[in-house]
């Protein structure tokens, strides 16, 4: 257990000095969120009602599908992985470690939004909270997954930069969280299903959703962790 | 002395490709042993094989009585990779603390002392140079305290300064006990460091013995220098071949010592002539090394 805690701190210590994760994590999403705050509340002051939900939702989808599967790739795809077996360091450790730092890392992001939006921009308060909550939690869970597997599947950071993209531009747009997803496309609510954001904004604004809006993240979070898993199973050093 | 490796036949195949022929091969406890071969002779795949992170298609391994993919395996080797890396923001500190948790054995941060990185002790591995990465990896290999190590080309890309410094520390391990296996290139290391050594050759096992007896069983690039009160002649005898004349020495290279002496003394003696001075170079272990890979292996 020990080593358990101890490789968790340091994955979290590691995220904190990389310029690249705090960028992702922390930096872009906050920036963006200041923006969008001055630049949404003016135009539409309709915005505000669901500034803290998109806002999360954006520095959530970044920094799980873009930066969370940097420190794997660098991982898994180097001889690191080969310096962790002869170490007898179990190579899931790797995976797990970085999931649960990125958790802490997007969930503080999240609060930071939470907190600072109504004061900065007037921005209104979820209904629910516990219900708000619950589903971010599920958000940032369900999305790291998704970046869990970016990690352990592409071998290099030059693809992985390439598919993170294809994973994240429609995750963002066609979330509902820069116009309403009703206005898009049927075809394209379709492919906008496929992502946990479209989902999360969903439930996050209903003030009463159904159970059954959680379906398709447990679905997506189920389905991840499997796939995850057999694949961290099946990694060889050679 | 009890064996700390035994190998048995040991064959892996990339693809068509057979690198390691039924390799036969036994390191005794406490020995420095190192394995010999030009590039791709397959001995990093041998290393590798043995310390259980490369699968072989046949033939038996054991170390210590373990089988390489065995846990109890991995609590008893230390591993030092020819290629190996670490997380780019880690400190060597976190590093060694890293490995010994999961080892679960004390955090020995002496270590980092005793082999010259004491000053890197914050230090991130992206900043550390390639001696201070060795080493570190060299710490993070002996930081259990294993009873066998494995080192693969453990001074390669040091300085002068930094492979001394390497080489005492391998010597200290031995003297505490443990058995230390590597691959090297380099020669004068394997000379000065090495109790036996192992020569691969295209996959198969050309030499085992120790580094003097590598160079005794070849004579082809022994030498004999003769100085000769009056000179002697710039002939070829039946056993010496008569090479040149450097500051009054006849150089004579033979196939055959004792031979070859018998006749350069039996002619000076002819000529009543006084031999003033006589040396024997053998050949180098590089020499031989080089002779074998042209293809006079014994």
């Amino acid at each position: 257990m020990s080593a358990f805690i101890y490789s968790v701190t340091l994955q979290w210590k590691l995220d904190l000095r990389n310029k690249g994760i705090l960028i992702v994590y922390y930096i872009v999403p906050l920036i963006f969120f200041a923006l969008m705050g001055t630049v949404f509340t003016s135009i539409n002051p309709m915005a505000k009602d669901t500034l803290i939900q998109s806002m999360s939702i954006f520095a959530i989808t970044m920094a799980a599908i873009i930066g969370a599967p940097t420190p794997l790739v660098e991982l898994y795809g180097s001889e690191i992985k080969k310096a962790y077996k002869v170490g007898n360091i179990p190579l899931w450790m790797a995976a797990v470690s970085n999931f649960i730092s990125a958790f802490v890392n997007i969930f503080i992001v999240s609060l930071i939004i939470f907190v600072v939006a109504p004061i900065a921009f007037g921005a209104k308060l979820p209904s629910n909270l516990g219900l708000y909550f619950a589903t971010l939690i599920i958000l940032i869970i369900a999305s790291l997954m998704i970046g869990t597997a970016l990690g352990l599947f592409v071998k290099s950071i030059s693809k992985l930069t390439m598919i993170s993209q294809i994973i994240f531009l429609p995750a963002l747009l066609l979330s509902g969280i820069m116009f309403p997803a009703n206005m898009l496309p049927k075809s394209m609510v379709y492919v906008g299903k496929l992502f946990p954001s479209s989902h999360a904004m969903g439930i996050m604004t209903n003030s009463a959703p159904e159970v059954s809006a959680f379906l398709p993240l447990i679905v997506i979070i189920f389905l991840l962790l499997v796939i995850n898993i057999y694949k961290l199973s099946k990694m060889k050093i050679e | 002395m009890k064996l700390a490796i035994s190998i048995k036949k040991l064959t892996k195949k990339y693809g068509n490709t057979t690198v390691l022929k039924e390799i036969d091969l036994e390191v005794k406890q406490g020995e420095i042993f190192a394995l010999l071969g030009s590039n791709g002779a397959g001995k990093t795949t041998m290393l590798e094989c043995i310390e259980g992170i490369r699968k072989y298609d046949s033939g038996e391994i054991s170390v210590l009585g373990f089988s390489p993919e065995s846990h109890e395996m991995r609590k008893v080797a230390g591993v030092q990779l020819q290629s190996t890396s670490l997380p780019a923001n880690i400190n060597a500190k976190e590093a060694l603390t890293l490995f010994c948790k999961w080892q679960k054995v004390p955090v020995r941060l002496e270590l980092l002392d005793i082999f010259g990185l004491k000053g890197c002790l914050n230090k991130q591995y992206k900043a550390m140079s390639t001696g201070q990465k060795r080493k570190l990896h060299l710490v993070l290999a002996v930081a259990s305290n294993p009873k066998v190590i494995f080192l693969d080309e453990p001074t390669a890309g040091l300085d002068v300064e930094g492979r001394a410094a390497l080489h005492n520390e391998i010597r200290r391990l031995k003297q505490g006990g443990m058995t230390v296996i590597m691959a090297s290139h380099d020669m004068a290391e394997v000379e000065a460091l090495c109790d036996r050594i192992a020569i691969i050759i295209e996959g198969k096992l050309a030499f085992i013995g120790t580094p003097a007896e590598m160079t005794f069983v070849g004579n082809n690039n022994s030498k004999i220098s003769i100085k000769i009160a009056n000179g002697l002649s710039k002939k070829d005898f039946k056993w010496s071949t008569f090479l040149s004349e450097e500051n009054g020495y006849s150089i004579y290279s033979t196939t055959s010592i004792s031979d070859s002496l018998l006749e350069l003394l039996e002619y000076v003696k002819e000529l009543k002539n006084e031999v003033l001075d006589l040396k024997i170079d053998r050949p180098t272990l590089e020499e031989r090394f080089i002779e074998m890979m042209k293809g006079g292996k014994e």
